[in-house]
């Protein structure tokens, strides 16, 4: 099963739609569930719901062999944690799904760096979900500790009247 | 770390990704008192704070009348809480509080979101103008802007 999820707070018909439109046309056999949050597209050819409880989506997510969303971060950082192939769709500013092209940004980025696939219009959609199910995504290395290491010495050296010390010469 | 003032952080970062990448970093304020400023009430169960979290909700420039509303719930905010330090990842509504803690003398630290990789947000290009730490994380930032610094990636 892929689990189709474009977060809660903003619509995709876009992405829905798309997905309900290959199924419709027989490109692909997958088993699609989606939770569709405020989009107002109701999709024929696969289940979906608007919300799924947290326990539910877990277990969606669990059970999902790969995932397909929008480029966001949350989404994102939910495929890479649990190890789940993901396929994103950017939210585009041309459709006023968004503000900015941020997604079509990170998407780029996150494509190069062999942690998504990416369906950047519609018509790639269909061989991207295809591609999803021997797509290995590579695991992302992060700098939290090093970053909260630079904060915390930024805190720390605040009561003192060494604020504008040179961190890099103290390491 | 032993004799370490309390500081009063104000975590400030719009819900969805802001969020999810400030709260990486929740390691940083262990042992200071804090409270949270957020743009979502969906988001209020994520955060465990033991300090206040206020719901400012969300705006942006395409819509100038709930922009002055969230100013105004700012306002307030930095007034009442009068932070030491403000932590943001973004995005408007950080940017706001950052400025308006500043007036009260408070310090800034900036983390600008992932999302931004040609070039710094909007928000962070504002606030950069004002903040005592600013990091990005994206390498090719730290070399496009001054002042900025590049430790890694929260996320």
């Amino acid at each position: 099963m892929i689990f189709l999820t474009v977060g809660t707070q903003f619509p995709f018909d876009r992405l829905v739609k798309a997905v309900d439109d290959i199924l419709g046309e027989g490109l692909i056999h997958e088993e699609i569930f989606g939770q569709i949050g405020t989009s107002s597209y109701e999709p024929r050819n696969f289940k979906s719901v608007n919300f799924l409880e947290k326990r539910e989506f877990d277990i969606h997510l669990k059970k999902a062999s790969g995932l397909i969303g929008h480029a966001g971060m949350g989404t994102i950082e939910m495929a890479l944690y649990n190890n789940k192939p993901l396929l994103v769709m950017p939210r585009l500013s041309r459709y006023r799904e968004v503000v900015h092209d941020h997604q079509l940004e990170i998407a780029r980025r996150f494509e190069e760096l062999g942690h998504v696939l990416v369906a950047y219009q519609k018509e790639d959609l269909a061989i991207k979900i295809m591609d999803l199910r021997h797509f290995i995504p590579r695991r992302r290395e992060t700098q939290v500790a090093e970053v909260v290491q630079r904060i915390s010495f930024y805190l720390h050296h605040m009561s003192g009247d060494n604020v504008n010390m040179d961190f890099k010469k103290i390491q | 770390m032993d004799n370490k003032k309390r500081l009063k952080i104000c975590l400030a970062a719009s819900g969805g990704g802001h969020l999810t990448e400030l709260m990486k970093l929740s390691d940083c304020w262990k042992g200071h008192d804090t409270f949270f400023v957020t743009t979502v009430p969906l988001v209020k169960d994520d955060l465990q704070a033991t300090g206040n979290i206020y719901v400012v909700g969300e705006c942006n420039r395409q819509h100038p009348i709930l922009v002055l509303k969230v100013f105004l719930k700012c306002v307030k905010i930095a007034f009442k809480e009068r932070p030491d330090v403000v932590i943001s990842t973004g995005a408007a509504a950080g940017c706001m509080i950052c400025f308006l803690a500043k007036i009260f003398g408070a310090r800034i630290i900036w983390i600008d979101s992932i999302t931004n990789i040609a070039r710094i947000s909007l928000s962070g290009r504002m606030v950069k103008q004002i903040a005592d730490l600013f990091l990005v994380q994206w390498p090719e930032l730290a070399v496009k802007y001054k002042g900025v610094e590049y430790i890694g990636a929260v996320i």
